[in-house]
């Protein structure tokens, strides 16, 4: 039987051909959907992703602004920047690139940003709201996951759900979709640690096995089900012993894996090239629902 | 081996001690902790959860008083008594009593109530912080049953939770506390529900098993691995089929169940007398944080 590959990519660009329409529509109605952004020092990894934010909203029609602040900036100047993008009507979705540098706390700003506007769905009542099963964002590895297995076919009703990790940004708010009592959710969901004893009989009983602990090859065949739909969300650099290049691979041993799955995403090229089009498509949602355009 | 039985009862009166010497502690300050709760309309079980409330306050030297809103009261008018207590010094924790009739929106209600008094942890504020691990006031009855486990030497740390119902009151936020990369959490914990096709294959593979369904008996003994703490949330009446006469009883099908478990929580006197204790000790934690600052 062969393997479903679940190719990011190709649903990250169908995503955005919805989105672009979505976003022309507004237009008609004399609204262009805003994302504001806030990026302090210069990290490169974060210089180079917020480019590819700032890309894929031209692509789709998204009218982009990030606010670049020094290294050392204050906190007060900081918050200040928030509050000029919560204020301003043409900025409908706003992200902070994380990390952040040492001296300023994450959680404040991030609590600063108004709800929302909050497209990253890190604010603490978006967590809540989440968590209560009320409308709100969610972050957007949660909707890519999500956007995967629904629109590859594979509902989470009623199934086994485990996923290693239990952090704020990846476990607990999948958890908190796949747990209501709503449509394409309503699953039975296990949250392990990677150290959790005797992890592989909780992994062997998963229908959806969702990975993201950044370790390369930490989940073997022998911890997956016959059949399982598995979603690898870890990045990992490795250095080929053959070519001495490196690549990036996931937590999975996909080659072995890939032969027991029903269903499995590459990496690179699952859920990495979904992640900036989720912000995307909060961001045209943000601007539908506060203009009342839709 | 019958289970041991995890006495609710015990573990109250064991925590209303380390509370009474806080308590003590602020009025020394001259701070009394104030608890007070909003009730709308007359239902006689509200109206007597709430007198156990103040029995147990008062018993601690916490001031406590209910509001009491007529059944037609408007929303705007009971957010303005929310607001008002939000305002007022002497009251440093609030708790809305439901259910609310249904011309009200309870949301939205839950949400007005300050972030720093909601001792009830009902602000989806409070939610998600509970969520992302910050500090907060946690619901009292999953707190309650956190402190069930810890303090009756079944600590959750490493153990596999298995919570069945993910309710607001109690499945998701235990689910919250439990899977905390802190003491007395660090769990892994599995959420299902009573419409989980196969749910025995999932109860038995708990260490720590947690009945919050809602529905009498609905936890069996053939559902229950041998040496399993299970723990209890549920209260039903039910009417004994010999005396006629209605009587409480939990999800867990209690006398054939422990002879499998290894602890279990009785109902009545598990859960129940804890969770009205953890209320009391948000109070007090609120009346605290506002002394600090």
């Amino acid at each position: 039987m062969a393997t479903t590959i679940l190719d990011g990519r190709k649903l990250s660009s169908e995503i955005r051909g919805e989105l672009k329409e979505r976003a022309s529509k507004l237009k008609e109605k004399g609204v262009t959907p805003g994302l504001g952004g806030i990026l302090v020092g210069e990290d490169p990894g974060s210089v180079t992703y917020v480019g590819l934010k700032s890309k894929a909203c031209e692509e789709v029609g998204i009218k982009e602004e990030v606010i670049r602040l020094p290294e050392n900036v204050t906190e007060e100047e900081l918050l200040n920047n928030i509050g000029r993008l919560n204020q301003d009507p043409k900025i409908h979705g706003i992200f902070i690139q994380l990390p952040l540098p040492k001296h300023l706390l994450e959680e404040k700003a991030l609590a600063a940003i108004l709800p929302e506007k909050d497209v990253d769905g890190f604010h603490p009542l978006s967590v809540g709201k989440a968590w209560l099963g009320q409308s709100t964002f969610f972050p957007a590895v949660v909707i890519a996951i999500h956007e995967m297995l629904t629109r590859y076919g594979y509902d989470p009703k009623d199934k086994e759900v485990v996923i290693v990790n239990v952090d704020n940004m990846v476990g607990k708010p999948l958890a908190s979709l796949l747990v209501q009592d709503k449509e394409k959710a309503k699953a039975n969901v296990t949250l392990c640690y990677p150290t959790t004893p005797e992890l592989a009989s909780y992994t062997r009983r998963a229908d959806i096995f969702i990975v993201s602990v950044n370790r390369p090859k930490f989940i073997t065949a022998d911890m997956v089900k016959e059949g399982a739909v598995v979603m690898d969300f870890g990045s990992n650099w490795l250095e080929d012993p053959v070519t001495k290049k490196r690549k990036t691979v996931g937590d999975v041993d996909f080659e072995a894996v890939k032969e027991k799955a029903e269903a499995i995403t590459p990496v690179p090229g699952g859920v990495g090239p979904m992640l900036v089009t989720m912000l995307l498509v909060n961001t045209v949602q943000a601007a539908e629902m506060q203009s009342g355009v839709k | 081996m019958p289970a041991e039985i995890i006495d609710g009862r015990k573990i109250s009166a064991d925590i209303r001690e380390e509370l009474k010497q806080r308590v003590e502690k602020l009025k020394g300050k001259g701070v009394t902790p104030g608890l007070i709760a909003i009730l709308v309309g007359e239902d006689p079980g509200s109206l007597s959860y709430l007198r156990g409330i103040a029995k147990g306050c008062e018993a601690l030297g916490i001031f406590t008083e209910t509001a009491k809103l007529p059944e037609n009261v408007t929303q705007e008018e009971l957010e303005k008594k929310i607001e008002e207590l939000n305002k007022d010094p002497k009251c440093h924790g609030i708790i809305l009593q439901l259910p609310l009739p249904k011309h009200l929106n309870t949301l939205r209600a839950e949400s007005a109530i300050s972030p720093e008094k909601d001792v009830d942890g009902t602000n989806p504020v409070n939610t998600g912080k509970l969520l992302l691990g910050e500090e907060t006031f946690l619901p009292s009855t999953p707190s309650g049953v956190q402190q069930l486990l810890v303090r009756s030497g079944n600590p959750p740390e490493k153990k596999h939770v298995v919570i069945c119902g993910r309710s607001n009151i109690v499945g998701k936020p235990l689910m919250g506390i439990l899977v905390q990369k802190q003491t007395g959490a660090n769990a892994t914990v599995t959420v299902c529900h009573t419409g989980t096709k196969d749910l025995p294959a999932i109860t038995k593979q708990a260490d720590i098993l947690v009945a919050a369904m809602g529905k009498a008996k609905a936890i069996t003994a053939d559902m229950v691995k041998e040496g399993t703490v299970v723990i209890d949330v549920g209260v039903n009446q039910i009417k004994d089929p010999e005396t006629g006469k209605f009587k409480l009883v939990g999800d867990v099908d209690f006398d054939a169940v422990k002879d499998k478990a290894g602890a279990i929580t009785p109902v009545p006197g598990g859960t129940g007398p804890v969770t009205t204790t953890m209320l009391m000790a948000n109070t007090i934690k609120a009346a605290e944080e506002i002394t600090k600052s």
